[in-house]
């Protein structure tokens, strides 16, 4: 009988607790906790000195982010939406292209494989400097221009070409991580499907849009939502590659938060940036999720 | 129908091969120029005279005393450890309580760790080094330790909790009746079954502290005595960013070790990204 009492019967919740503690511990104090403190300090006006209170000054933060009267703050808006959108168009686009080249396991496919995927090994601040090395106006590239006689292209000093510049350079260190989901996901399509397909005659388009396609559809989700959040929170890239500039034509919303807003001791307007990206981040993961959720039934259908 | 498909067959070899070469280039721009001085980098960026390459550069880099490598490389790998240690010792025992549990409570914890997937961690970090600063721990090792653990504790507990679901129950009853405590039930029978899940936490989270700069830079400060990779790269680079003499060498230098240790366990890095991403 005591064997049947035992804590699998889930009997002392107390002691299954205390299991969660450690793990708790940390995530509240270094995560929670900190979330709290800046949607607090997202309404008052602070600059992190200790001896200076903050003060409460309610809703100004977010007006003032949202009417943004001299212009400082909405760049920085578009830019991450354009890094967000273009760029998750892009990683997405190229990952699930190779991944059906490179869906063959073989030696070579496994070494293009790894190639696609090293950027992601290095950092995102190194990856940033050494592509400023290239495409500076000193860099590898206009000095080869310069040298066949051409003239010199404006990558890193034009705003245009800098913002293209940087969303390239972004999705060139991405996509790896992408395509091992895609190749992964491809994985589980079903083989028989696609092969009776092929049969009752449907040429590779029809079987791709028709069969595997819609079997993809978890993975989709993940890929995109994968993406677009590490996206929204670019910051150590646009730190090597641009710092910004040239003008205010790479600031990305977090390079505002850290390497303005911060840095300049507007606390409270930094919190209030912060929160303002949390949310977006969550809206935008949670509609993805529903909106894929019908894809995704279909999914169960044809697996 | 074969002959049909042969040559889109070797143009895709083909196309593949070539993209292969263009990735790669960065690589080699930076690997040659690592040998060259300013001079040459400028003339040829793309050349490599065997006659004038030389290690001088590097030797430079390698004494710099902004990025201190060595100790570079020894803080980052500590760091490495030391938060695998915390998210992944923590990590387990809460995913396995919650897994087995089967109480809308415990599912409620589920949701409210992984809550923290969504949250930025270099967004969050203005706040927490508020925190830090009140605990004491701002500036220090252990501080920052603790704040990139928090940072990977909802994905590692998130892929756990799925894998010990699929683990079969019978064992932790059997092991029950038999008198083990729910402890020696988790340290002994569930987590030695989580090896394979567990190396995927362990390289997932390896890569993001490895790579991390922002954390490093704003709890130790910019003037820290400890360098990590990232911040030592920094601290070398951004003011001479155009001396391509410093610059090549020290990026080489950064990357040498990762890219050494990505070479031997590439697959393992992507199959345990696949199942990481893909698991619960």
């Amino acid at each position: 009988m005591a064997a049947r009492s035992t804590w699998t019967r889930g009997r002392d919740t107390l002691g299954a607790l205390t299991l969660t503690v450690p793990a708790a511990a940390v995530y509240v104090v270094l995560m929670v906790v900190p979330v709290g403190f800046a949607i607090y300090y997202s309404f008052t006006s602070y600059n992190g000195i200790p001896s200076q209170a903050p003060e409460w000054i309610g809703w100004d933060n977010y007006l003032r982010i949202i009417t943004d009267p001299i212009d400082e703050m909405r760049p920085a808006v578009w830019v991450t939406a354009a890094v967000a959108l273009i760029g998750a168009f892009l990683v997405n686009a190229a990952a699930l292209g190779l991944a059906l080249l490179l869906q063959r396991t073989n030696r070579f496919n496994t070494f293009a494989r790894a190639v696609m995927f090293y950027p992601h090994v290095l950092s995102a601040l190194i990856v940033g400097f050494l592509w400023q090395a290239i495409l500076g106006p000193q860099g590898a590239v206009n000095n080869i221009l310069a040298g066949a006689g051409q003239s010199t292209l404006p990558f890193l000093s034009d705003p245009t070409w800098a913002l293209a510049t940087m969303i390239g350079v972004i999705v060139w260190g991405q996509f790896g991580v992408q395509l091992v989901l895609y190749l992964a996901g491809l994985q589980a399509v079903s083989a028989e499907l696609q092969e009776a397909a092929r049969i009752d005659g449907a040429n590779r388009v029809q079987v791709f849009r028709h069969v595997t396609w819609p079997a993809l559809a978890p993975t989709v989700t993940v890929t995109i939502v994968t993406s677009i959040l590490s996206l929204l929170k670019v910051y150590d890239v646009v730190l090597g590659l641009t710092n910004g500039g040239p003008g205010d034509a790479t600031q990305t919303w977090a390079y505002e938060i850290l390497a303005v807003s911060f840095a300049n001791n507007k606390v409270g307007l930094a919190c209030a940036q912060a929160v303002l990206l949390i949310l977006v981040a969550g809206l935008l993961s949670f509609t993805i999720i529903a909106l894929r959720r019908r894809a995704e039934t279909g999914a169960e259908a044809v697996s | 129908m074969r002959g049909a498909s042969r040559i889109p067959a070797r143009l895709r070899v083909a196309f593949v091969a070539i993209l292969s070469v263009a990735m790669l280039v960065p690589m080699y721009i930076m690997v040659v120029n690592a040998f060259k001085p300013q001079q040459e980098i400028l003339r040829t960026p793309l050349g490599l005279n065997p006659d004038t390459a030389s290690t001088d550069f590097l030797a430079a880099a390698w004494s710099n005393t902004a990025f201190p490598v060595v100790e570079g490389y020894a803080v980052t790998l500590f760091l490495v450890l030391a938060c695998n240690l915390v998210a992944i010792g923590t990590a387990v025992p809460a995913a396995y309580v919650i897994a087995r549990t089967p109480k809308p409570f415990f599912q409620f914890l589920l949701l409210f760790f992984l809550a923290g997937m969504f949250i930025p961690p270099q967004i969050i970090l203005v706040p927490a080094i508020l925190v830090l600063k009140g605990l004491g721990l701002m500036g220090t090792i252990p501080g920052l330790v603790l704040f990139m653990s928090a940072t990977m504790v909802p994905f590692t507990l998130f892929i756990f909790t799925g894998y010990i679901r699929m683990l079969p129950r019978s064992l932790d009853e059997a092991a029950a009746i038999d008198g083990a405590g729910r402890q020696r039930v988790l340290w002994t029978i569930v987590f030695p079954l989580m090896k394979p899940i567990v190396a995927t936490a362990f390289i997932l989270n390896a890569l993001s502290a490895w790579n991390d700069f922002v954390s490093p830079q704003l709890i130790l400060g910019p003037g820290s005595q400890f360098k990590t990779i990232t911040t030592g790269v920094y601290a070398a680079v951004s003011s001479y960013s155009t001396n391509y003499e410093v610059v090549f060498p020290t990026l080489l230098l950064a990357v040498v070790p990762i890219l050494a240790i990505f070479i031997v366990m590439q697959r393992y890095i992507m199959s345990g990204l696949a199942t990481g991403a893909v698991k619960g």
